[in-house]
């Protein structure tokens, strides 16, 4: 347990970000914990018929989630039920999920892992398939001075990996960063942003973190009702986890069902599609009135949060290198 | 050298200074099925329905012996998984130092809310265990499968998965018992008074935090008692 790796890593928090919700004390940062965590993440052998990975649903260059896919999809083609989030700047996060299901980011990996519809796969088992690999062993032991895969070291390695998904390199940034300049519709659609979207979907992160009722109708063949499944509180009824904007260019379709394929669907629900219903989200009880050109002005701020050095980052992108063999069951 | 010497020295004295300080008391988990030892895949009459159990799994923790109500040890990282299908799961030893006096012993059933919110935990915690509920964060506190006659389910299985740290499904549950011996008690559970007040025809799933998990989490805090017999 002592065991301490030559080469932690620091977590850099980006200048004036709130302070992280992870407890980096618990899992300090290393780069062999992370590039398991990577190779893990890439790897369908967490799957039950090892052919869906994480990045099956979260590919890089849609800001890690699953584009074109409304509802996330599973082993042997089956359909989930909600559209799988984009993955980026985690640490911040105190709950996971749509629902806010998951409690701790190390938890996370665990639902789509075992769900059925996604990769229908025991915690055990994937424990037991990488105790089996030559090469997991090696990892491991790389990792945590011990060759033996837990489940708590599985958990811990992928949070790393994860933890590293930062973005925060966009035009928004250096524009606040005071290293790039908004064009004057951009500067008129991030004032448009302030006034309408900020307070659900605050910056830096542009989420609040909350749950809300965004006034969607209630899809009749999923009837989900949101956070209400998990804290059984009619008060909670429709209302989902707020997602970043951040890379929303790539990251459609949008909502937690997809419903949505484009973001002037987006724009267009939010200003004559609400439906009203007892749990909407106050910040939406007055209407939202956007003209034809500030709705332009509104999308071509929304295109600064793009961040081409998160999304075509090396560090995350699939491990070429590493894997090579599969177990022969 | 000389300091070596003089450190491995020390270590010495203090290792049988230790070994001389500390004592072992057992505790002894025996389930029952009303009088019989609970034993798995056995049916066993409830009133007019027959059952049987194939798995008896719950976690105990924040172990502490108390004097009167005065707290005299608390186990440190005190977390156990009790396993019927695993014996040597149902006897804990616990190494005390020896001058300790104590008329009680205070256990959790369950997993303490910020241990559940603590992200990956290895040992008895590892969630590879089959005790972690990944599509709603939480350990299972407490695991009762098995068959009844009366379940008019598969199988006519029914499964009891009780858990929740968070209100108003809050199920961590504190049992404390009088222990007349220093050296050991035999803690019995008594699985016949939980399902006794089960209606295994009506409610034969519950497998998330809910309602019925606190009713049934409250009754089965009170199915432990101290056994007086030798084991």
């Amino acid at each position: 347990m002592a065991f301490k790796s030559l080469e932690d890593v620091v977590f850099e928090v980006p200048k004036n970000w709130p302070k992280p919700k992870y407890d980096f004390t618990k899992n300090p940062l290393s780069g062999s914990k992370i590039e398991l965590g990577r190779v893990l993440f890439y790897d369908p052998i967490l799957s039950k018929n090892n052919m869906i990975s994480c990045a099956s649903c979260h590919s890089q260059f849609t800001a890690f989630t699953h584009v074109d896919h409304s509802l996330s999809h599973g082993i042997d083609d089956r359909i989930g039920t909600r559209n799988s989030p984009a993955l980026m700047n985690l640490a911040w996060h105190s709950s996971y999920m749509w629902d806010g299901a998951v409690n701790h980011l190390d938890m996370q990996a665990l639902a789509p892992i075992s769900h059925p519809d996604e990769m229908g796969e025991k915690i055990e088992t994937v424990t037991l398939k990488l105790q089996r690999s030559k090469q997991y062993r090696s990892l491991f032991f790389k990792a945590f001075g011990d060759s033996m895969a837990t489940g708590e070291r599985t958990l811990k390695a992928m949070s790393q990996f994860m933890l590293t998904l930062v973005s925060a390199n966009s035009k928004y940034d250096s524009v606040i960063r005071k290293q790039a300049q908004f064009t004057i519709q951009e500067k008129n659609g991030y004032t448009l942003f302030q006034k309408n979207c900020a307070s659900c979907h605050a910056e830096p992160l542009f989420t609040n973190l909350q749950f809300e009722n965004n006034g969607l109708p209630v899809d009749t063949t999923l009837h989900d009702h949101g956070r209400m499944n998990i804290t059984k509180n009619k008060a909670d009824s429709l209302k989902f986890k707020v997602p970043t904007l951040r890379n929303i260019e790539f990251s459609y379709p949008y909502m937690h069902d997809g419903r949505f394929k484009r973001l002037s669907d987006v724009l267009k629900h939010y200003t004559s599609g609400i439906h009203q219903s007892k749990t909407l989200s106050k910040a939406l009880t007055n209407k939202i009135v956007l003209s034809s050109n500030e709705k332009v002005d509104l999308t071509a701020f929304l295109l600064t949060l793009t961040d081409r050095k998160f999304l075509f980052n090396p560090e995350y992108s699939f491990p070429k290198k590493i894997i090579s063999s599969r177990p022969k069951d | 050298m000389r300091s070596g010497f003089i450190i491995f020295c020390f270590v010495i004295c203090a290792n049988s200074v230790l070994a001389q300080t500390n004592k072992t008391v057992g505790l002894f988990f025996i389930p029952l099925f009303g009088k019989s030892d609970l034993k798995l895949e056995q049916y066993y009459k409830l009133g007019v329905d027959s059952v049987m159990i194939e798995s008896l799994r719950f976690y105990i923790s924040g172990i502490e012996l108390k004097e009167k109500d005065k707290v005299a040890w608390i186990e440190p990282n005190s977390f156990h998984l009790i396993d019927l299908a695993n014996e040597k799961t149902l006897d804990l030893s616990l190494l005390i130092p020896s001058g300790i006096h104590f008329t009680q012993v205070k256990f959790n059933l369950g997993i303490d809310s910020s241990t559940n919110v603590s992200g990956a935990l290895g040992g008895d915690l590892d969630p590879t265990k089959g005790m972690y509920w990944a599509w709603q964060s939480g350990y299972i506190n407490f695991k009762l499968e098995g068959k009844s006659n009366i379940c008019k389910t598969r199988g006519n299985e029914f499964q009891l998965h009780l858990g929740g740290y968070q209100a108003p499904f809050n199920n961590l549950r504190t049992v404390s018992l009088n222990i007349a011996s220093a050296e050991k008690a035999v803690i019995a559970l008594d699985v016949e008074q939980l399902l006794r007040t089960v209606d295994l025809s009506q409610q034969h799933h519950i497998m998330s935090p809910c309602a019925e998990a606190n009713v049934l989490s409250e009754r089965l805090s009170k199915i432990f008692s101290i056994q007086p017999n030798e084991k």
